[in-house]
């Protein structure tokens, strides 16, 4: 009897859980919707004008595009800081390639420099046994220097031609295949449900027979492929390739995933929805930012402070005895 | 001995962990000059009720005096200050700092003049304390972390014997030790005693034990049992005080009947690793097989290394098939399945649904193509949680909202889903209460019937002889002895060849 009590009182414990009103799950659209309204007011409506979603849709696809590659990581509860620093090698390498052999070989240069970078990062992480935060903050300082040294410390234009290819269709096919690809492969595919009991328990899931370094190190490898794909955006865009290249791209990406509710410990409470509408968030917020005449200096100013907020809304801090 | 005179005096103790009940009503008498003994197996309550005097816990319930007065010390650092000192089972010193530092933490302020902290001094006393447990070969300035154990746990003596305690608490010191180290700390509680302060031993050894104590206190289960006086000690009457309880009928399996097919299905050749030394065995099919031994004779690498999570040092690991098992995947191939004694921590994933938990092994089985749908994944979970009878909400609920008992019964669904044939089972009901227990034992049965074969491997020896076909003991990580499944099977017969 009194065990049955004890699942009862159990079962009532979960209920209220249940019924109370979570604010932290309708949080990231509460954003989504705070930063549309304002800059919808402040800029009189003109943010939803053509000319200017176009202009969301030009910032917002890295962001997105680099949210999704960064989910998988996130899941298992690691993180990757090279990503800008890889966009810009990418893009350098891409530019190299379609000044010395053709225009054509800049995207596989791009996909092909992305992805090795990925692999180091990922053989870094699991075979070297350094830490996802310490292998990838080092490959960013690494790749750094090496843009200044490939790119000679000014810019490397691309055949100008290239630029013609920057067209909305092409966008939108790139972003809509890599969402729902992504969608697919993080809701119904093992892949997907792997990475997420890594970030629940990473022990039990060696201990269930899974090759535990494959899966942890493929993330990095989707995310440099990824991004070998926004330095090809970035160079058919700018029709350059320079150091300062995927500059905004890290930090935008960690405060959509945040704005987004992702928790940073990774498990299954990681949603694919979390990381579209927090990206959405970011791009209305640097385009809407953009439109009222914003300096992008001031920008990282307002990105920081969103930064903390989201960190202070999203995170359960009740139960932290100690910030480490 | 003078006229008695009571030190430490324990009142009517009660300690609950959850729905354990730790400790349930106990009382304690320390006299002056006086070696007390405490034993009962693992669980017991001995490490409990010291740490409550040491003030490392605290009691739901009781009162405690010393010397006569009302003593409830706030921390452990004011139990310290009122004389009573505990050598802890676990390692109590920080490796990162120097020895010294480790013999007068919290005590710093002994040595800091004008505002500075005199680190010659404090080394310079640090190794006058040392030297007095002759420890002379113990540098003080040293670094802990470059110490071996035995080394660490002189300098946890050391600590404790420089604050000169009218009590010292031994808790499972002396396995650490080697003889020598034994002698040191046997010196130092003879000289204690003589100075008619007094301690509280507890160790597993019973030889040890009997030749050092005055006096011996019986716990089982958190209940006091007997007191024993030296001229009573036997190590006969202290085993049957220690694990003399009735099983009740129907709570194990009832055949008394060893019976197991010829067809071995796994087996481990010359296994050495770690603590274990040359360990060989077969598993038949439909056997369960028992292992049992103290916390420390290596059973529990012994279910890591079957399950090919450890790579052992020499030896192999071998299915039914001849084929050599070095990796979880491999053994999963043979159908092995392996729940760890840590279940929360390696087996299930709390956080996670109980839909993952029971999927994640069988994805290959599960999926279409490359998909995973999650009607199918549901389906899945309600074929093989049905039969448990899994108290859930959903397939969807977290794992660390279930009871233990739950929780284990989902680690099982998992491999039942996998469709393993051999299970290992390190300590298959721990934390586990009583009703559900039967529960397990009654599925753990079935599986047998079933053909399937199981390694159990449990610190409770009331369990393995009332589940297992054959059971193999363990001692300092060899096979001591090995024993059919009879009647006549007892506990006390297999202690003598776990101690």
């Amino acid at each position: 009897m009194p065990e049955q009590i004890v699942t009862a009182d159990r079962m009532q414990g979960i209920k209220d859980k249940r019924g109370k009103f979570d604010f932290r799950t309708i949080f990231p659209f509460l954003g989504l919707l705070f930063v549309l309204i304002l800059f919808g007011i402040m800029t009189k409506g003109s943010l939803f004008s053509k000319l200017n979603l176009k202009a969301v849709l030009n910032d917002g696809i890295y962001v997105m595009i680099g949210t999704v590659g960064f989910l998988f990581l996130f899941a298992q509860g690691a993180l990757d800081f090279s990503v800008g620093a890889n966009m810009a090698t990418s893009c350098a390498v891409a530019a190299i390639a379609a000044n010395s052999i053709g225009p054509g070989a800049a995207l596989p240069a791009a996909l092909l420099t992305g992805t090795a970078i990925g692999i180091i990062n990922g053989l870094v992480y699991t075979k070297l046994r350094i830490s996802a935060f310490i292998t990838t903050l080092s490959g960013m300082f690494i790749l750094q220097g090496l843009v200044l040294v490939i790119l000679d410390g000014s810019v490397l234009a691309a055949p100008i031609s290239m630029l013609k290819w920057f067209t909305n269709p092409l966008k939108l096919t790139i972003l809509m295949a890599v969402l729902i690809i992504g969608y697919i492969m993080f809701q119904y595919t093992p892949y997907g449900k792997i990475c997420k009991s890594i970030g629940s328990c990473p022990e039990a899931v060696r201990q269930t027979g899974i090759n535990l370094d494959f899966y942890r190190a493929i993330p990095f490898v989707t995310m440099g492929l990824l991004v070998g794909m926004l330095a090809f955006l970035s160079l058919i865009r700018t029709g350059s390739a320079t150091n300062n290249t995927g500059g905004t791209l890290m930090f935008n990406v960690l405060n959509a995933a945040l704005l987004g509710g992702l928790p940073m410990s990774g498990g299954p409470t990681t949603k694919f929805r979390g990381a579209i509408v927090g990206s959405l968030t970011i791009a209305f917020l640097v385009s809407g930012m953009t439109i009222m005449g914003i300096e992008t200096t001031d920008q990282q100013i307002v990105k920081g402070i969103v930064f903390l907020i989201a960190i202070g809304i999203s995170f359960d801090r009740k139960n932290m005895k100690i910030i480490k | 001995m003078d006229k008695e005179e009571i030190l430490l005096k324990v009142e009517h103790m009660s300690k609950r962990f959850g729905i354990t009940k730790a400790l349930d009503d106990v009382s304690l008498e320390l006299q002056k000059g006086q070696i007390l003994g405490l034993i009962g197996e693992n669980g017991s309550g001995k490490s409990t009720l010291t740490s409550i005097i040491a003030a490392i816990q605290s009691a739901d319930v009781g009162e405690m005096y010393l010397e006569g007065k009302p003593y409830k010390p706030a921390s452990s650092a004011d139990a310290n200050d009122q004389g009573i000192c505990m050598i802890l089972q676990e390692k109590g010193t920080f490796d990162m700092l120097t020895v010294a530092n480790n013999i007068f933490i919290g005590k710093e302020e002994l040595f800091i003049h004008y505002g500075f902290l005199n680190k010659k001094e404090m080394i310079a006393e640090a190794q006058k304390a040392l030297n007095k447990i002759q420890a002379i070969h113990i540098d003080a300035a040293a670094a802990l972390g470059s110490l071996n154990f035995e080394d660490r746990k002189l300098v946890e003596v050391a600590r404790a014997m420089q604050s000169q305690p009218k009590i010292l608490i031994v808790d499972e010191t002396t396995t650490a030790l080697s003889r020598n180290g034994r002698e040191v700390l046997y010196g130092i509680m003879e000289s204690m005693k003589n100075e008619g302060k007094s301690i509280i031993f507890i160790s597993h050894d019973l030889d040890e034990i009997m030749e050092v104590c005055d006096t011996l206190m019986v716990l089982r289960d958190g209940v006091y049992i007997d007191t024993i006086e030296e001229g009573d000690f036997s190590p006969a009457v202290i085993r049957k005080l220690m694990v003399g309880r009735e099983i009740s009928d129907n709570y194990y399996r009832t055949d008394t009947k060893s019976c197991k097919s010829k067809e071995v299905v796994f087996s481990m050749e010359h296994i050495s690793c770690k603590e274990v030394k040359d360990v060989s065995f077969e598993l038949h099919k439909g056997e369960i097989l028992g292992f049992g031994g103290l916390g420390d004779c290596g059973m529990h690498i012994l279910g890591n290394v079957a399950f090919g999570l450890t790579e052992p040092d020499i030896g192999k690991v071998k299915a039914g098939t001849g084929d050599v098992i070095t990796s979880p995947k491999a053994a999963m191939k043979h159908r092995i399945a392996y729940i760890s004694k840590n279940r929360d921590q390696e087996t299930l994933m709390l956080s996670s649904s109980i839909k993952d938990n029971i999927c994640i092994a069988s994805y290959p089985k599960i999926q279409k193509g490359p998909f995973i749908l999650c009607s199918d994944e549901t389906t899945f979970v309600e074929e093989w949680s049905k039969d448990l009878k899994i108290k859930m909400q959903n397939a969807n609920q977290y794992v660390m909202e279930l009871s233990g008992g739950n929780k284990q019964k989902v680690a099982l669904a998992k491999w039942l889903g996998y469709g393993a044939e051999i299970f290992i089972f390190d300590c298959p009901t721990r934390g586990i209460d009583i009703g559900v227990k039967s529960n397990i034992y009654q599925l753990m049965f079935q599986l047998k019937e079933e053909g399937k074969s199981i390694i159990m491997i449990s610190e409770e020896l009331t369990e393995i002889i009332g589940m297992s076909d054959r059971v193999i003991i363990l001692k300092e990580g060899k096979i001591s002895g090995e024993f059919n499944r009879e009647e006549q099977l007892s506990e006390t017969r297999l202690i003598d060849y776990m101690v």
